[in-house]
């Protein structure tokens, strides 16, 4: 391998850090298969409400009648054997608020992805996914004073069932597509976030999801709404075992933004690359309201994920920042929607990918403007850069626009490290390797710097991994 | 799926069609095969992109043997190499300057199953297989021309397709020789409500030759057509398309362009300009499968009234083509509020030595500029028909000269037709 391949060895090292397994030792491991037998046990066990039930096998029915994507990478879809999947694990243990109560195996696991050691650092607070079920979770007493709800699904459903009846499944309907019927059918855990009028959570609040069992299908479900004039910003990080048959995390993440609020949603997916990672996110943005998803893809098999914002209410305003590096094997098919349904409404996107060996990224993206929606702005730019021979970019942009008095614009480039640039930083005394790290750290800035500053301190360390090997 | 086969001209079609333009030889043979693919052929799948803003089925043709009456009345449209008139149920019109002929020009009717087609290559993705048999299968009037090596010729061959009967399925095949240089003006016109056209033209340019296609659709109102033209361009070929999209009710326009040599170079500028309830869907697609190639693809659309113009483009460069570098540009203009735009530029790479970019825009008339021009003593409405013409100017450009002015003159009606922007 020239020194030249070795550079960017983004997760060269991710068996030792995150993909380790825990042996397992689980309360309750569903057998693999989905049908409604399953669907009626996960739903006893939660002791869930009727409609909750109800809506679980209608899902599961739709789930069965839709066909698979006839888009995308249709190839490594069918690689899915909905068959060979555990849909529903429950670790030992009652769900822990003090550290020290969560069992010893599941705490070395998140003791040693750092979770702990970041709440102390910079969380406002923190809930903990181990397989199907949040096994950790905590949140700063003076939010909650304030009435801010941040809780697992589970216990948002039992403990807020007017909340969540009235905004579950309003954003991401059933039916929208194969997944999100699916998550819809068997979800368990993921975050329930109510922030009151006017409450400003400065802090992040975060959730990490593990996975740890061989062919583990996670379906966590989060619904976070930000009351009038409100703010929160949510981070989520994904890691799971390096293991030789594939896991699917199907998540819903439903984002509402009541008038004037603002959400920023900020994900570091970084699954081994034996998971599926077929993710559906929208949120809508009522008047004035802001929402942002920062969205970084450097895990999985394959990623489907094309974080969405539908602009209901007027000069509303959405941001879709995302970076996707696509390594040897991986296949990062994300982008992003921005739906301009009320007038003067704005939005932008930048994307960012890396493809490298025989790494496929694309963007796959969709404005529109539906008539009516006057004074509407959408700027959206793609860029990808290409490391090694056959790396693989596209750009799949779609613009659908049914009013006049809006402005449109795309751009995209597609490039490779540039021979002149590499010179120059050369002919500066930079060795080659530092040289093109140099490149490609400029090239990813735009993303990095609107990451909590540890969060950006890890990017760029993951970015710099196999480094230092390569040089000589 | 299979649904087309019955809205498909049975075979027995195909055969009357043979008779009726007195073909010998296997071509009657080669159209029974091409209408065998035909029906186990499924309608192209509307869930992808490249079929979600046209109906195929609304494009099938009816009956291809019905003649077209007499010839419209020729029109002297200055200098050509050649003239050709292509009229359904019909032996080709055709008449090549002494000049042409001397050197070597053949304009000639398809004769054979071998002169059915170039052999252009893998056609797959973007040309969906039932159009190509449908006109492999029922094609009711053609022509093939063979430009030979190193001729240069000054004017253009100058075809028009007279859609001047109920299914019209023109079949047009242009080989231009090494070094030859040649333009192909390829044009469609007439037509009335309920008028189908399925139109094939192939071309071939050889290794260094020059080929400018200029595709002009000017339908009458009620048409509906699906226009392919595939191109293959040779090592150091240059290939310049220019098209523009007038008439009709509905059109789908598919222009393929295979960069197969190395350093070929394929150009691509177009216009379409939309009023009332016209429906436009222009695909483009340029493969680069050979190192050091070039495309550049800018498609401007103007949509006036309740006309929506869609737009489909895909640049895929291949492993093998090192060093390529292609630019893609879609630019839309909406004249009223109830006009629509679609746009969907596609790149796919599968190297790393490229330079590639793209982009698209959708955007009312520009108030600065209208601000400027009016600053300068014109009307509102004339500053807007200056903003126009100004668009569209690009692509009218590289036109000939006769062509420019007969576009310009359409372009220029359309305008004169806009009401304004408070109407």
């Amino acid at each position: 391998m020239s020194a030249r391949q070795q550079v960017l060895g983004i997760n060269d090292n991710y068996t030792e850090r995150y993909g380790f397994s825990d042996p397992e030792d689980y309360f309750l491991k569903a057998p693999k298969g989905i049908d409604h037998e399953l669907v009626e046990m996960i739903s006893r066990k939660k002791g869930e409400p009727e409609w909750m039930r109800d809506l679980r096998h209608k899902a599961l029915d739709i789930f069965l009648e839709k066909p698979m994507p006839r888009w995308g990478n249709t190839e490594m879809l069918g690689g899915i054997d909905f068959d060979d999947i555990h849909y529903y694990i429950k670790p030992k243990g009652e769900q822990a608020r003090d550290w020290d109560d969560v069992p010893a195996d599941i705490k070395r696991t998140f003791d040693r992805l750092g979770v702990p050691e970041a709440e102390r650092k910079f969380l406002a607070g923190v809930t903990a996914q181990y397989e199907s079920e949040v096994v950790y979770h905590s949140i700063r007493e003076d939010l909650e004073a304030q009435g801010v709800l941040f809780c697992d699904m589970d216990s948002g459903l039992r403990d807020h069932p007017e909340i969540v009846r009235r905004f579950f499944g309003t954003v991401i309907p059933t039916r929208d597509n194969k997944f999100s019927a699916l998550n819809t059918a068997v979800w368990s855990g993921g975050s329930f976030i109510y922030v009151p009028k006017n409450v400003k959570v400065e802090i992040p609040l975060q959730a990490y999801f593990r996975i740890n069992a061989e062919n583990m299908g996670q379906f966590e479900r989060t619904l976070i709404i930000a009351d009038e004039g409100s703010s929160v910003h949510y981070i989520e990080g994904c890691t799971a075992p390096t293991y030789s048959s594939d896991s699917l995390h199907s998540a819903v993440v439903e984002l509402i933004a009541m008038k004037g609020a603002h959400i920023r949603y900020t994900t570091i997916q970084n699954w081994s690359t034996n998971v599926f990672n077929l993710v559906t996110k929208r949120a809508h943005a009522h008047e004035d309201a802001v929402v942002e998803w920062v969205d970084g893809n450097i895990g999985s098999k394959l990623t489907m994920k094309y974080p969405a914002i539908v602009l209901k209410g007027e000069r509303a305003h959405g941001e879709v920042l995302s970076i996707a590096f696509a390594g040897h094997g991986q296949h990062q098919d994300a982008g992003a929607k921005m739906i301009h349904a009320a007038p003067n409404t704005t939005s932008r996107i930048v994307s960012k990918s890396i493809s490298k060996d025989d790494g496929r990224s694309s963007y796959r993206g969709l404005v529109q403007m539906a008539r009516g929606s006057r004074g509407c702005r959408t700027n959206v730019e793609c860029d990808a850069l290409l490391i090694g021979e056959r790396a693989r970019s596209d750009t799949y942009p779609t613009m659908d626009i049914a009013e006049d008095d809006v402005r449109v614009e795309h751009e995209a480039r597609v490039s490779k490290v540039g021979e002149e640039q590499l010179f120059y930083l050369q002919s500066r005394g930079l060795d080659e390797d530092k040289a093109r790290l140099m490149i490609v750290n400029g090239f990813i800035e735009p993303f990095v710097k609107e990451l909590p500053m540890e969060y950006a301190v890890e990017l760029n360390r993951l970015i710099e991994l196999e480094m230092e090997g390569s040089v000589g | 799926m299979h649904a087309a086969a019955t809205a498909i001209p049975g075979e027995d079609r195909a055969a009357e069609i043979s008779r009726l333009l007195g073909e010998g030889g296997d071509l009657l043979g080669a159209r029974l095969a091409a209408h065998r693919d035909l029906r186990t052929a499924a309608l192209p799948d509307r869930v992808r992109h490249l079929w979600r803003f046209t109906n195929p089925a609304h494009l099938l043709p009816g009956d291809p043997a019905v003649p077209a009456p007499e010839l419209f009345a020729s029109v002297n449209e200055g200098p050509a190499a050649a003239r050709v008139v292509l009229r359904p149920g019909a032996a080709p019109h055709v008449t090549v300057s002494p000049a042409a002929a001397a050197a070597g020009v053949e304009v000639a009717p398809i004769a054979s199953s071998t002169d059915l087609d170039l052999q252009l290559g893998d056609e797959a993705d973007g040309s969906p297989v039932l159009f190509g048999a449908l006109n492999r299968a029922l094609w009711n009037c053609g022509v093939r021309v063979r430009i030979p090596r190193g001729v240069t010729l000054e004017a253009p061959l100058h075809v028009r397709v007279e859609a001047a009967a109920p299914a019209v399925l023109p079949r047009l095949l242009v080989e231009v020789g090494e070094d030859a240089e040649a333009t192909l003006v390829e044009e469609h016109v007439g037509g009335r409500e309920g008028t189908r056209v399925v139109a094939r033209t192939e071309l071939d340019a050889a290794a260094g030759a020059r080929l400018r296609h200029v595709l002009v659709q000017r339908w009458s109102e009620g048409v509906h057509g699906h226009l392919t033209a595939r191109a293959r361009a040779g090592r150091d070929a240059d290939l310049r398309t220019t098209f523009a999209s007038l008439g009709g009710s509905r059109a789908k326009v598919e222009l393929l362009s295979d960069l197969a040599g190395e350093g070929a170079r394929s150009e691509m500028r177009g216009i379409a300009f939309g009023a009332a309830d016209q429906r436009f869907d222009h695909h483009t697609r340029h493969r680069h499968l050979a190192g050091r190639t070039w495309s550049d693809i800018d498609f401007k659309a103007v949509a006036d009234g309740r006309a929506r113009s869609s737009y489909t483009g895909l640049i895929r460069i291949e492993e093998a083509a090192r060093g390529a570098e292609a630019f893609q540009e879609n630019r839309n203009l909406l004249l009223a509020d109830t006009g629509r735009a679609d746009s969907i530029p596609e790149l796919e790479i599968l190297n790393e030595d490229v330079s590639c970019s793209h982009g698209a825009t959708v955007a009312p008339v520009d108030p600065e500029q209208i601000f400027y021009l009016q600053s300068r003593g014109l009307a509102p409405e004339a500053a807007v028909r200056l903003v126009v013409h100004g668009f569209l100017a690009g692509a009218l450009d590289r036109m000939p000269e006769r062509t420019r002015e007969s576009v310009l003159k359409l372009v220029t009606a359309r305008l004169d037709g806009w009401k304004g922007a408070a109407a």
